[in-house]
């Protein structure tokens, strides 16, 4: 064990930082998300700038435009974008686990078409998952995909979708064959978010910025060329790709900024001179650090090249259960101040953490069956 | 960073499990329990073996590592004091087992009545006491967890000081040696208890089945993973004792956590001592008043890391 990060490791680190400097105004916090053609102006130029630096995709393969760098280095570059607020948009989604699963499973011509676009920085994706009877039970989806000679025919609609907004192609997850057991009928879609029949409706969410979308699809047509990996044998591919999702986001960042913001408040107000305010502090600076190094227990795993294990649904409750404490002790700390909008101890910003990605309950289910190997539930 | 043992790491873990193995597993721990709650022999072996010495021949890190892992067998000897405390705190190895005591007057402390050595915590010096006959006195635990006991009226009259701020450094390994003793303690109680539920048939199905018992056994399996990864991170900071107070705070908080709940999904059938589940569970207790316990080591961590 060697808990050290390397020279190189601690250089690049130094790199990214000055990189920001340049990039960002001073204070940067975050896109309005408000004004999405400028949202996604400003992400792309970013990410472009980010991939002249060779940066955006390194982890990816020499041969696919990544540098072949070493799992630590998008480690630490998540370490420094989320916590100011991600400025990469949703193409950290693209570097994380779409190009990854497109480089898995794809045919030469989709690797060609869509791989190139990613580590050049300008083409911002989605995630088509979700249904209205289909949340934590994604496999039961039933948006419906049928073969027309060379196309698809896609019928159904997807909920609660996150950055369609900006989405230029979407990563649409369809049934395939109904009568086959639910996960051995869903097939993988990559299409243009903007292919006709695809009716794109806002939904307003009441946290901060958040929102989401509903998607209808009704006979919207897409060559079957669009089509990720066998037919009917998506499911598998899907799994994949979420493992590396769970972990991508370095939430422990952003739950050390906000612990640091309510500390120093607690610092001003004198609440720290309570030994139970002083408990509380301390308790979550410890689910905190936890989660950060199970986090890189996961990215040790990946750098020596290892399949995905439950060590990152272990280290994504991790994570969540940090954001939330130390959201909770945080306005507690900012007092009434924090039940303004915007406040960035607004309690209600770390709620969604522990749905996204998999609910909290997906990953507890995942814990006890794959790593403490309990039999299954009935 | 890179997390997998070392060559020399994996020796050690293999070194320990062959000894807990060749003494008779837990089957032998439960009858040392039942006898005097210290395994002088394995502690002997572990000296004979070298494991005293881990800390200053190689590095805390390895102490820490063996401290964990005789602690997921259930084995019962003051290791983290012997191998990891008294070598960090005196700079040199101890000469049998070492017992760590609060400063005040009166307080139980394990290991006690076993001790040739007791590191003493006098707020900013810490004191060593080298224990004569009358140093200790026993205090009566029903057989249940290590051994207790207490120092007599006119003992730590009798210890040396070991310079001032001394007693700083004395709590930052010691809170590491709670950190690991607790993280293996808690994953070993956590191992046993998965086998218990997975063979255990009530309403027609293990009880491994029950969605209730699964969530509620993988929170515990995330407290103790997360406590495993900081105590180890912890002992390779050796300058840094708001990490061992980070470590203590997780691990502790995880134990509070695992000894309620595993008892609790053990039923009846864990109170017994056929059964071994004590030889973990009822460890905690004592483990938990440390230092003040969560509560004691969560300040810590504000006051080292905020200077509140």
């Amino acid at each position: 064990m060697d808990f050290d990060w390397t020279a190189d490791d601690v250089a690049y680190r130094n790199d990214v930082r000055n990189f920001l400097a340049e990039q960002l105004p001073p204070g940067w916090n975050g896109y309005d998300k408000h004004d999405l053609p400028r949202y996604k102006k400003e992400a792309k130029a970013f990410c472009t700038a980010l991939a002249e630096k060779g940066w955006l995709t390194q982890s990816w393969p020499k041969e696919y435009g990544g540098g072949d760098a070493s799992p630590w280095r998008a480690a630490i570059l998540s370490e420094e974008l989320w916590p100011i607020g991600e400025p990469r948009g949703s193409q950290y989604m693209n570097a994380n686990w779409i190009g990854p699963a497109i480089m898995f499973a794809g045919t030469p011509e989709q690797k060609a078409y869509h791989i190139g676009r990613m580590s050049k920085g300008d083409v911002f994706w989605c995630q088509g998952f979700s249904e209205p009877d289909a949340g934590s039970d994604l496999p039961a989806l039933r948006t419906r995909a049928v073969r027309d000679g060379d196309e698809y025919v896609i019928n159904g609609s997807k909920i609660w979708t996150s950055h369609v907004g900006i989405a230029d192609y979407i990563f649409l997850l369809v049934r395939t064959d109904p009568d086959a057991p639910k996960r051995e009928g869903i097939s993988i879609l990559l299409f243009p978010i903007d292919t006709p029949g695809l009716d794109i409706r806002h939904i307003d969410g009441f946290v901060g910025e958040q929102a989401f979308h509903h998607l209808i699809f009704e006979d919207v047509r897409v060559p079957v060329s669009c089509r990720l990996g066998e037919e009917n044998r998506g499911w598998p591919i899907v799994q994949r790709a979420l493992s590396f999702e769970r972990i991508g986001a370095a939430h422990y960042e952003t739950a050390r900024l906000i612990l640091e913001d309510a500390v120093a408040t607690a610092q001003r107000n004198g609440r720290i001179e309570d030994p139970e305010v002083q408990t509380r502090i301390g308790e979550v600076t410890a689910l905190i650090e936890a989660a950060r190094m199970l986090t890189y227990k996961v990215v040790d795993l990946r750098a020596q090249g290892l399949p995905p294990t439950a060590d990152s649904n272990v280290a994504r409750v991790a994570q969540t259960t940090a954001l939330q404490e130390v959201g909770m002790l945080a306005a507690d700390l900012h007092g009434s101040a924090s039940l303004e909008s915007g406040n960035d101890a607004d309690v209600r910003n770390v709620l969604a953490y522990s749905v996204a990605a998999g609910a909290t309950e997906m990953q507890l289910d995942q814990i006890a069956s794959r790593w403490l190997d309990l039999p299954r539930s009935k | 960073m890179e997390l997998r043992l070392n060559e020399i790491q994996q020796q050690i873990v293999d070194s320990i499990d062959r000894i807990v193995d060749r003494a008779g597993g837990t089957a032998h721990l439960v009858k040392v329990v039942d006898e005097s709650g210290f395994d002088r022999a394995m502690f002997d072996e572990l000296a004979q073996a070298g494991f005293l010495g881990l800390a200053l021949d190689l590095s805390p890190l390895d102490a820490t590592i063996a401290t964990e892992r005789l602690a997921y067998h259930g084995a019962y000897v003051p290791m983290g004091a012997t191998a990891l405390v008294y070598p960090m705190v005196t700079g040199k190895a101890a000469a049998g087992p070492v017992a760590l005591a609060p400063g005040d007057d009166g307080a139980i402390f394990r290991y006690g009545q076993n001790a040739k050595h007791i590191l003493i915590d006098d707020g900013d010096e810490a004191l060593l006491l080298d224990v004569a006959d009358g140093d200790v006195t026993v205090v009566d635990n029903d057989r249940a967890g290590t051994p207790l006991a207490r120092l007599a009226g006119n003992a730590k009259g009798r210890a040396t000081s070991l310079g001032a701020g001394s007693g700083d450094k004395l709590r930052q390994w010691w809170r590491l040696a709670i950190a690991a003793e607790a993280a293996g303690t808690v994953r070993g109680a956590l191992k046993l208890t998965a086998r218990y539920l997975t063979d255990r048939i009530q309403f027609g199905r293990p009880l491994a089945t029950f969605q209730t018992l699964q969530h509620r056994m993988s929170h515990i399996a995330v407290q103790s993973e997360g406590a495993y990864w900081l105590a180890m991170e912890a002992a390779a900071r050796p300058d840094s004792p708001s990490h061992a107070a980070i470590a203590a705070t997780r691990a502790i908080m995880a134990a509070r956590l695992a000894f309620r709940e595993t008892h609790q999904m053990h039923g009846a059938m864990g109170f017994t001592r056929e059964y071994p589940l004590h030889l973990w569970s009822m460890k905690l207790p004592a483990l938990q008043q440390e230092l003040g316990g969560a509560t004691g080591h969560a300040r810590a961590v504000t006051a080292e890391r905020w200077a509140a």
